[in-house]
């Protein structure tokens, strides 16, 4: 049950037959390009808030050598494979981000866009200046300002949703781990093509149930998986078949997207996005804060090594990287360069991962 | 005539050798020494008396004096991505392996100031080289601009018709946080009159920086860039400095006099924008160009480092230093075209920079405006800026001249 309910998320991911039926509906359905933007907000404007993920690799506008996400949703959003977004929001998290955004402002042209400037600091400024964006975006987007009362009922939405994912998200750190690697990023990508609500019903079900599931006990290995904005279903699959159990994540689209609840309010709403810390550059000390969450995720799910998935475009990954290495030089680890998107060139190293360290 | 340069090398030597001995005084004295990168309000150094040290410059010496392959190579080799800008591999790659660096090094730093009036990666070179050295540093956050906080900037003088007063107030109380950083890294309160004169020199100094980019753009073009690319030091990071108000001064009346005499650098055919941070093992591709009349009026990258200081608005000067296209949402790029028209370009040489996000997004959309509104075509090429083995200077040539006869 547990699967099909899963695989009917991801259908509806992979056809965003939800996000198609908002647009005809009549409703804005508006493309995010990070998990830095503050959706509830979006939401309490009555606008369907959906992270952009891109189909495509091959690009045409955009330098060769940048991110496979942006690369991605570059590539899809000028093929029209977006047709139901009718607007953008990005923030200044990194320089592809931006410049992602801001190209396709340019080749583009969607009716209704914002680029919420994040502050680095986390001062009592950087929260005032923070939910002055927040404001300015509602009325960017909507003409109208933003609601506290819709506001605090699209926190509660999303606070929901989070707690389940964060039960979810416990399931696979458990001995036996009652969710996989593949299902996990299944509803977090399902998670990206539908309102909050709509998942939540589908969440509480799957929670239930898994909880009677007897969990995968026959692994040769638990790994944490480390990345950034990552989305390659095969390569995890693969994984999975050769005996890892991905017990946790730090990637901005799954593990390092849901923590932290907003507390009731825009107050609320700010210091929750500016505490956010899973792969935020735009941070005073955003490596100490993004070490020390590996670090959580790590001991939390007892992962005995980690898979570090480097996209070589990714200017996270690649200065973040040697760190990462360093301080986790105890635990058995891997660095894996996923540009090319082949599967099959990872499953030498895998397997030679596992035979020296796996059971 | 082959070619025939302003002769701004000369000037530079005096530039470096007063900087460097300006710098070598402030050691022996103590004082403290402090990185910074492009963009920053490098005014500040001259005000607080501190030791600079600019990555960039340093990556770019070390890329004309061929070291930087090895340095870059240091850096991807201990795990630090292929695709990240030059200036950083270049620079780690000195710091874990000094003895494969060009000497002189760049003096340990005391603290670092990074800023995001570019680009979050000098954020990510500032976090790096602070934790390797364990020192403090302080990060400016300037707005990314959009249509939402500003309108009609200057592209030369980064004057605007209106700019978002709320961004402006913002990024001002952060370079004030800076000050006060500053005061107490360095010991000393500011020197309010101090504060004053040095930006009474940046003011003259970017003045007549601004009208050299100007009477670039003369016909036909007066100098080569091989000595503008260079005025990008001026504009990033000495413009406070009494030398560089000296340099300036010369390099203005030379060129002032040169296009008074309507003298060329070369026998012009072709007139070229140029964009991209420049390939500083390559220089003498651009001497190349202009030897066979390729000449290079408009230089989008050296215009970038330029803004008009005010020098009555101190504060508010450092915040305009932001407002250059690279840092202004593409759909604010038509300020380009008015300068292209008025340098008379026939076509544009656009460098990709590799590992730089800036530079390099920026450069389709840069030739697509181009040939949309001036019919202006434009070839783009792969350069990063400090490993030459990307940029085969031969089939660069080729590319070139290839480009250059279809504009013919």
């Amino acid at each position: 049950m547990v699967e099909e309910l899963i695989e009917e998320l991801y259908r509806n991911y992979l056809t965003k037959s939800y996000l198609r039926g908002y647009k005809m509906d009549g409703r804005l359905v508006i493309g995010t390009l990070c998990n830095t933007v503050p959706e509830e907000a979006i939401h309490s404007c009555g606008a369907i808030p959906s992270r952009l993920i891109g189909s495509s690799n091959t690009p045409s506008k955009i330098p060769s050598w940048v991110c496979i996400y942006a690369k991605g949703v570059f590539e899809s959003a000028i093929r029209g494979e977006f047709d139901y977004i009718t607007g953008i929001v990005s923030s200044t998290s990194d320089d592809t981000k931006i410049h992602l955004y801001s190209a396709m402002l340019f080749y583009l042209k969607p009716e209704r866009h914002y680029l919420i400037q994040l502050p680095y600091q986390k001062d009592g400024d950087a929260e005032e200046f923070y939910k002055n964006e927040i404001l300015r975006l509602c009325k960017k987007l909507t003409g109208s300002d933003l609601s506290e009362d819709k506001l605090n009922k699209s926190i509660s939405i999303y606070n929901r949703f989070r707690e389940f994912l964060f039960e979810l998200d416990s399931m696979r750190g458990e001995e036996k781990p009652k969710i996989s690697g593949v299902e996990w990023m299944k509803i977090l990508l399902s998670s990206t093509a539908m309102l909050k609500e709509e998942i939540n019903k589908y969440l509480l079900k799957i929670v239930e149930e898994a909880k009677d599931r007897d969990g995968v006990g026959d692994y040769r290995m638990r790994v944490h998986l480390s990345g950034n904005d990552f989305f390659n279903i095969e390569l995890i699959e693969t994984m999975e078949s050769m005996g890892f159990a991905i017990v946790s994540d730090d990637f901005c689209t799954a593990g390092g997207y849901y923590p932290g609840f907003a507390g009731k309010s825009l107050d609320g709403l700010v210091r929750r996005y500016l505490s956010q810390s899973a792969c935020n550059l735009a941070s005073e000390n955003s490596l100490k804060e993004r070490i020390e969450f590996i670090e959580s995720k790590v001991s939390s799910s007892n992962a005995d090594g980690i898979v570090i998935l480097r996209d070589r475009g990714c200017e996270v990954c690649g200065h973040q990287c040697p760190f990462i290495m360093e301080e986790f030089r105890d635990i058995p680890t891997i660095v894996l360069d996923v540009d090319s998107g082949v599967t099959e060139q990872y499953q030498t190293r895998l397997e030679a991962f596992i035979e020296a360290y796996g059971d | 005539m082959d070619w025939n340069p302003l002769g701004y090398k000369n000037l530079y030597r005096e530039l470096f050798r007063k900087h460097l001995q300006r710098q070598e005084e402030l050691l022996k004295k103590g004082n403290k020494t402090a990185w910074f990168f492009s963009f920053a309000p490098s005014e500040l150094i001259y005000v607080f008396d501190i030791v600079p040290a600019y990555p960039e410059q340093y990556s770019a010496y070390c890329a004309s004096r061929g070291s930087s392959l090895d340095l870059i190579d240091e850096s991807i080799s201990s795990g630090y991505g292929h695709f990240l800008c030059d200036y950083f591999k270049t620079t780690v790659g000195s710091i874990i392996s000094p003895e494969k660096a060009t000497k002189p090094l760049m003096p340990p730093p005391d603290f670092i100031v990074d800023t995001r009036a570019l680009c979050v990666a000098h954020h990510e070179m500032s976090e790096v080289f602070a934790r390797k050295f364990g020192i403090p540093k302080y990060t400016v956050n300037y707005p990314y601009w959009t249509e939402d906080s500003v309108r009609n900037v200057d592209e030369l003088t980064k004057e605007a018709e209106w700019v978002d007063p709320y961004y402006v107030s913002y990024t001002v109380s952060q370079l004030k946080g800076l000050v006060r950083f500053l005061e107490n890294v360095c010991g000393e309160g500011l020197d309010e009159e101090r504060f004053r004169k040095v930006f009474e020199i940046s003011e003259k100094t970017s003045k007549l920086l601004i009208e050299i980019a100007r009477l670039m753009m003369s016909r036909p073009t007066p100098g080569s860039q091989r000595e503008i690319a260079d005025l990008v030091f001026l504009g990033f990071f000495v413009l406070g400095s009494e030398y560089a108000l000296e340099f300036a001064e010369k390099a203005y009346s030379t060129i002032k006099e040169r296009v008074k005499k309507k003298e060329g650098v070369s026998n012009e055919k072709i007139r070229l924008l140029t964009f991209g941070i420049m390939p500083w093992h390559s220089l003498a591709l651009y001497e190349y160009c202009e030897m066979k009349g390729m000449n290079f009026p408009l230089n989008l990258y050296v215009n970038a480092s330029l803004h008009l200081s005010d020098s009555s608005k101190p504060f508010e000067s450092m915040v305009r230093r932001s407002l250059h296209f690279t840092n202004c949402s593409y759909d604010l790029l038509e300020c380009i075209l008015k300068n292209a028209k008025r340098a008379e370009i026939d076509g544009a040489l656009l460098l990709e920079n590799t590992g730089c996000r800036i530079t390099s997004m920026i450069t389709r959309p840069i030739a697509d405006i181009l040939n949309e509104n001036l019919g202006v075509p434009s070839l783009i090429l792969e350069a990063p800026q400090c490993d030459p083995r990307v940029m085969n200077i031969e089939r660069a040539k080729t590319q070139i001249e290839a480009f250059a006869e279809s504009l013919m």
